[in-house]
C-alpha cells in the first residue's frame, strides 16, 4: 500500500478531528496510537469556556495564557456543535456553567472574573441567590449566589468518540495500534512503533498528548507537556434535574448530569500516578473530598449512590494551546490542546487539519506556536532519508 | 400469635416475619417486580445475595435499597423502584454521620467458611481479629444461617459451631458491613447502615467467596428467574419457596442439592436439567469422583436417590434455552429438546466466579484457570497473595469448595496471626493435607460436570448480555465488528459492563469475545480493571468517611 499523506500519532480527540479534517480534504491519513491512558477516553465531557478557578488557583503564573485563550474557547464549543450537527448526537447540552460562591469573598472574586470575560467577548451574569434559586433550586444553604455562563455546557464523550471514530473510518482513514518511539523529520517524516513497523508520511500531526514530548524533544523542541492523573466519579441514574454545569469558585468540582440520569462529578482532584504509561489509581482522598463536597454543594444528589469512579491521565504544558508546525521541522505540527482539552480538541484537530492540507486558515494561530518552546536543534537527530 | 413485621409495598399490606429479607417477604407474598429498568422492563430478586443490584426498591422514601439484603421491618414504607429516582430539592445530609475505625492485627473480609475458620484461628493464636460481612445472616453460603429460626440440617448446625469457635476465640464479629473500597497500604472502606467502618489493619485475609455464573438465555432477566444460590439463601436463611412450582438449569452440585432441599421443603420440581452427561456415560470421570471423595460422593447419590423417590425428572445433557412470561405471572422455560415447563420460578447455576475485586484492586497476582474458566489468585504456602500482608482464603481465590475453604482458611488465619507475632503458625500439617485431599475431590467433581463457561455462539442476537444496561449480545457483537483490542475499549463503545453490578454477569463472557476475535489468551488484564467502589456506595458512607479518614489523617 502507498505511503499516507499523512501520519496522525495519536488518537484522542484532537488526533480523531485532525484525522477527520485532512482526509475530509482528500489526504490520505494514517492514525497510529498506543492505546494507553488517553485524557479523551476518561474525560468528563465538561465544556468549559469560563476561566477554572481551579486552574487559576493551581498555575497562578499561566492564568494570563488562559485568560488570553478566551475566545478560543469560545470558539471549540461553536466547533463542537457544528461536528454534533453533523455526525451527532452526542447529547450536547448547552445550557450554561453556574460558578458557585459560599460566601461574599468568593462573590467578589466571581465578580472581578466575569468582569474580565465580558471584556473577552463571554456571555456572563452574576447571579444572587434567588435569582440562583430560579436556574437551580437544589443547591446547598450556603451557597450565596454564582455566575452564570451561557457559553458553557456539557456533552457524552463516549458517544462522540464513538461517532467520530465512525466518521474517521468512514473516509478512509487507517487506524493502527502502535506506540512510536522515534521520531524521525526531514523533507518527510518517519515514525518507527514499538510493533517494528515504521510509519513513513510526508507529514506528521502529533496528537500524543502527554506523550508528545518524547517525541518532538529530537526535533528541537522543550515542550513543557505532563501527565496528570486525575479522579472522577458517576452515580446511579436520577430523575433529570440538572442541567447546568456547576463548578465552585474556589475549590476544585465539576458536576454534571449525562442524559443517562448519572450525576458525573470530577474537577480534577489527583489520582496515583503508576507511570504515564499505565493506568493511574484512585486516591482514597480524593474519593471522599470529591464526593463529599459535590453533596454538600448539591445535597438532591445525597439519596443516590455512586457506583464508580476512576482516574485518567490529563495533560497539561503552559495553559495555552500549542499548535503549529514545528520551527526546526515542519514536516511536522505540533497540536496539544491546552487546559480542558476535550472543549479545545476539536478545533485544535480540525486547525492541525488543515494546516497539513495546506488550507487557508481562519483562525489566526501565530500566538499558539510552539516555537515558543523551540530549543537547540540536536544534530543528527533531524534530518533523514525517505523512501517512501 | 406469631412475632410480626408486616411492612407495606407500593400502598397493600405485606405480612412477614422478623428477621426475613424484604425480597422474601415479597416472594412468598407472590411479588417478583421489584422495580423497573430505563427501557420500561421489570425485575426482581435474581443473585439474592446484593451482587446484581436487580431486587433494588424505595425504602421510607429512599431509593434503591437492595430488597435482599434488607430485613423486613414492621411499617416500613416500600415501593417498586423507578429507573430514575427523584432528586429531593429539600434534601439535607446527616449531620453526623456515624463513622468507625478500626486497627485490628488481623481484618478477615467476609465470615464465611474461610473466614470464620481464618478468624478462630487467628484469634486463639492470640491475635485481635474483627471479622466483616455485608450479610447480617451470618456463615456465608455455604453455612448460612436461619435468620430466625432453628438450623435446619447438619449442614447448618456445623456452621453455627464454626460461628461460636470464632467468637469464643475471640474474634469479632460485625455483621452489616458491606467493604466497598480497597486501597494500597491496606486502608479498607466500609459501609454500615448508612455510616463508615475505616479499616486500617496490620494484615487482612480476604474471604468472600464466590458468587453464581448464570445461564445467558433469552428471558434470563424476568421476575422469577433466579440463580439457584438465591433460591437457596430464600429457603435456608428465611424458609421462603422461590415458588410454589420450580425448576432447576445448569451444571454442577448445587443445583441437585438445592432442588432436594426445595422439594422436602414443599416445593413441587418440575425438572432438573444438567448440562453435561449421564455420569453412567462417563464410568472413567465418575470413579475418579469416587476415589477422591467417597463420603461427598455418597452423599451426592443420596440426593439424586432423593430426587428420585420424590418423582422428580433428573436430565442430564439438556440445557436451558429460553424463558418467557407465561400467564398469571408463570415463566415458561424451553429447553435444547423442544420440551418446556411452566413454572412459578427458573432456578439457574452454572458454576461460580471468585469475589476477587478487593484482591484485584490491592494487585494481587492472579492466574487465568480456563479449566473453571476463572482468575485463581496466586498464593503461598501461608495463604499470602503476592501483596505482602494481603492474604486471600476460600472460593475468592478460585473455586475450591467449602472444606478446602475451611483449611485454608485456618492456615490464612495462623499465618497472617504470626506474621504479626501471635503464634508460630508451626503445625498446620493436618490442615495442609485436608487441603490436598479436598482440593482432588474438587478436580474430580469438576470433571463430573462443566466448570468451564459456556461459549455464547449459539445465544441469540436478542439475548440480554449486561443486566444493568440493557445491552444485547447483537449491540456487543457490533460492537466488536470496530476490532476493540480491549474489553475496556468494548465497554465505552457499547456500555457493557457500566452498570451497577460493575460488571459480575457480562465482564467475562464479553472478555473471551474480545480474546476470542484477538486471538489473545485470556488473563487478569483480559478483564474491565477493577475500580473502587467494589458495591455502590451511599453517598452518605462517603460523607462518613470522609469525617473519619480526615480526622485520623
Ligand atoms: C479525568 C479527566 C477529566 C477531564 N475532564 C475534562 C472535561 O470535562 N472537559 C475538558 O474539556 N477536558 C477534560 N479533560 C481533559 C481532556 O480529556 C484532555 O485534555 C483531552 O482529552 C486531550 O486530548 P488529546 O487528543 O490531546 O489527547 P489524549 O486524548 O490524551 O490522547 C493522546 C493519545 O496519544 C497516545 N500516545 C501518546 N504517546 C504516544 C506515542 N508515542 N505513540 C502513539 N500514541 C501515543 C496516547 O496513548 C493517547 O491515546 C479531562 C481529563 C481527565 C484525565
Ligand atoms: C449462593 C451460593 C450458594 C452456595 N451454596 C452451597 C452449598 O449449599 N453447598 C456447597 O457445597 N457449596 C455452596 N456454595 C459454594 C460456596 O461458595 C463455597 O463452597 C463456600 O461457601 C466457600 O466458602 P467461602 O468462605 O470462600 O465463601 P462464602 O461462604 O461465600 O463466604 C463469603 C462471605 O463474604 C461476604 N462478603 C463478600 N463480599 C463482601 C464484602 N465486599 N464486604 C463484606 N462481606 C463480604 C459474604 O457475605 C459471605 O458471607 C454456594 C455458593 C453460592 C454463591
Ligand atoms: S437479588 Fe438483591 S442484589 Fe441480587
Amino acid at each position: 500500500m502507498a505511503a499516507p499523506d499523512l501520519l496522525v500519532i495519536g488518537g484522542g480527540i484532537v488526533g480523531q478531528t485532525a484525522a477527520i479534517r485532512a482526509a475530509e480534504a482528500g489526504m490520505r491519513v494514517r492514525l497510529v496510537d498506543a492505546g494507553v491512558n488517553a485524557g479523551s477516553t476518561a474525560n468528563a465531557g465538561s465544556l468549559h469556556v469560563q476561566l477554572q478557578s481551579r486552574f487559576i488557583r493551581l498555575f497562578p503564573e499561566l492564568a494570563p495564557n488562559v485568560e488570553a485563550s478566551l475566545p478560543l474557547y469560545l470558539a471549540a464549543v461553536r466547533e463542537w456543535e457544528r461536528l454534533e450537527a453533523a455526525h451527532g448526537p452526542f447529547e450536547l447540552v448547552r445550557q450554561g456553567g453556574l460558578m458557585l460562591a459560599e460566601g461574599a469573598e468568593q462573590m467578589r472574586f466571581l465578580e472581578g472574573k466575569a468582569a474580565r470575560e465580558a471584556a473577552r467577548g463571554l456571555s456572563v451574569e452574576l447571579l444572587d441567590r434567588p435569582a440562583l434559586d430560579r436556574l437551580a433550586p437544589w443547591l446547598g444553604p450556603q451557597i450565596v449566589g454564582a455566575e452564570l455562563c451561557r457559553d458553557e455546557g456539557k456533552l457524552n464523550p463516549l458517544v462522540a468518540n464513538r461517532a467520530l471514530r465512525a466518521r474517521a473510518a468512514a473516509l478512509g482513514v487507517e487506524m493502527r495500534a502502535d506506540r512510536i518511539v522515534a521520531l524521525e523529520a526531514g523533507a518527510g517524516v518517519a515514525a518507527r512503533g514499538a510493533s517494528g513497523a515504521v510509519h513513513a508520511a510526508r507529514q506528521a500531526i502529533v496528537a500524543a498528548a502527554w506523550g508528545a514530548g518524547a517525541l518532538v524533544a529530537p526535533l528541537g523542541l522543550a515542550l513543557p507537556v505532563r501527565a496528570e492523573p486525575l479522579h472522577m466519579n458517576i452515580t446511579e441514574p436520577g430523575a433529570a434535574q440538572i442541567g447546568h454545569l456547576i463548578q465552585h469558585a474556589e475549590r476544585s468540582i465539576t458536576l454534571k448530569q449525562f442524559a443517562s440520569g448519572q450525576i458525573v462529578i470530577g474537577g480534577g482532584w489527583p489520582a496515583e500516578s503508576r507511570g504515564d504509561w499505565a493506568t493511574p489509581a484512585v486516591r482514597a482522598a480524593s474519593l471522599l473530598g470529591n464526593v463529599a463536597l459535590a453533596a454538600r454543594l448539591v445535597p438532591a444528589i445525597a439519596g443516590l449512590r455512586v457506583i464508580r469512579t476512576w482516574a485518567g491521565m490529563n495533560t497539561t504544558a503552559d495553559g495555552r494551546t500549542v499548535l503549529g508546525r514545528l520551527p526546526a521541522a515542519p514536516s511536522v505540527i505540533l497540536a496539544v490542546p491546552g487546559d480542558a482539552g476535550y472543549t479545545l480538541g476539536p478545533l485544535a484537530g480540525r486547525i492541525a487539519g488543515e494546516l497539513a492540507a495546506g488550507l487557508p486558515a481562519a483562525e489566526d494561530i501565530a500566538p499558539l506556536s510552539p516555537a515558543r518552546f523551540a530549543a537547540p536543534v540536536r544534530l543528527g537527530a533531524s534530518a533523514v532519508r525517505l523512501s517512501a | 400469635m406469631a412475632p410480626d413485621a408486616t411492612f407495606r409495598f407500593d400502598g397493600r399490606p405485606v405480612a412477614a416475619r422478623p428477621g426475613q429479607s424484604l425480597a422474601a417477604a415479597l416472594t412468598e407474598a407472590g411479588i417478583r417486580a421489584f422495580r423497573e429498568t430505563a427501557k420500561g422492563a421489570r425485575r426482581g430478586i435474581f443473585c439474592g445475595m446484593g451482587v446484581c443490584q436487580d431486587c433494588l426498591v424505595t425504602v421510607n422514601g429512599q431509593p434503591n435499597r437492595r430488597a435482599c439484603m434488607t430485613p423486613a421491618a414492621p411499617g416500613l414504607e416500600v415501593a417498586t423502584q423507578a429507573a430514575f429516582a427523584r432528586l429531593d430539592p429539600g434534601a439535607t445530609l446527616p449531620e453526623r454521620p456515624p463513622a468507625r475505625s478500626i486497627a485490628p492485627d488481623v481484618l478477615v473480609i467476609g465470615g464465611g467458611a474461610a473466614g470464620l475458620a481464618a478468624a478462630a484461628a487467628a484469634a486463639r493464636a492470640g491475635a485481635s481479629v474483627v471479622v466483616l460481612d455485608e450479610r447480617k445472616v451470618g456463615g456465608g453460603q455455604y453455612y448460612k444461617q436461619a435468620a430466625a429460626d432453628a438450623p435446619l440440617d447438619p449442614q447448618q448446625a456445623a456452621g453455627a459451631a464454626l460461628i461460636a469457635e470464632a467468637r469464643a476465640a475471640g474474634a469479632e464479629m460485625m455483621g452489616g458491613v458491606e467493604v466497598w473500597g480497597a486501597f494500597d497500604g491496606l486502608l479498607f472502606l466500609a459501609e454500615v447502615a448508612g455510616g463508615a467502618l475505616v479499616a486500617r489493619p496490620r494484615t487482612a485475609i480476604v474471604a468472600t467467596g464466590a458468587y453464581e455464573r448464570p445461564r445467558m438465555v433469552p428471558g434470563w432477566t424476568l421476575p422469577g428467574v433466579m440463580t439457584t444460590g438465591a433460591a437457596q439463601t430464600l429457603w435456608r436463611s428465611y424458609r421462603t419457596l422461590p415458588g410454589r412450582r420450580v425448576a432447576v438449569a445448569g451444571s454442577g452440585p448445587l443445583n441437585v442439592q438445592v432442588a432436594l432441599e426445595l422439594a422436602r421443603g414443599g416445593a413441587e420440581v418440575a425438572l432438573v436439567a444438567e448440562a453435561t452427561g449421564h455420569p453412567l456415560l462417563r464410568p472413567a470421570a465418575a470413579a475418579a469422583m469416587a476415589l477422591t471423595g467417597p463420603r461427598l460422593t455418597l452423599q451426592g447419590l443420596a440426593m439424586l436417590a432423593g430426587l428420585r423417590r420424590r418423582g422428580v425428572p433428573v436430565r442430564y445433557g439438556l440445557t436451558l434455552d429460553a424463558v418467557e412470561a407465561a400467564e398469571g405471572g408463570a415463566l415458561r422455560a424451553t429447553f435444547s429438546d423442544g420440551r418446556s415447563v411452566t413454572v412459578d420460578a427458573v432456578l439457574m447455576n452454572d458454576g461460580f466466579e471468585p469475589q476477587n475485586e478487593i484482591l484485584r484492586l490491592l494487585g494481587a497476582g492472579m492466574d487465568w484457570d480456563p479449566a473453571v474458566g476463572h482468575l485463581r489468585a496466586r498464593r503461598g504456602e501461608d495463604m499470602q497473595t503476592t501483596v505482602p500482608g494481603l492474604y486471600a482464603a476460600g472460593d475468592c481465590a478460585g473455586l475450591g469448595g467449602a472444606p478446602a475453604a475451611v483449611a485454608e482458611g485456618r492456615i490464612a488465619g495462623a499465618c497472617a496471626a504470626a506474621a504479626c507475632g501471635h503464634g508460630d503458625a508451626w503445625d498446620l500439617f493436618a490442615d495442609r493435607r485436608a487441603l490436598a485431599r479436598h482440593r482432588r475431590f474438587q478436580r474430580a467433581l469438576w470433571r463430573m460436570h462443566s466448570a468451564a463457561p459456556r461459549p455464547l455462539d449459539d445465544a441469540p442476537d436478542a439475548t440480554i448480555l449486561c443486566r444493568c444496561e440493557e445491552i444485547t449480545l447483537g449491540e456487543v457483537r457490533a460492537g466488536l465488528a470496530d476490532g476493540p483490542g480491549h474489553v475496556g475499549t468494548l465497554k465505552r463503545a457499547t456500555r457493557v459492563g457500566m452498570g451497577r453490578c460493575q460488571g459480575r454477569y457480562c465482564a467475562a463472557p464479553a472478555a473471551r469475545m474480545v480474546a476470542a476475535a484477538t486471538g489473545r489468551p485470556m488473563e487478569d488484564v483480559s478483564l474491565f480493571a477493577p475500580r473502587v467502589p467494589i458495591k455502590p456506595v451511599s453517598i452518605a458512607a462517603i460523607l462518613a468517611a470522609q469525617e473519619a479518614v480526615d480526622g485520623s489523617a
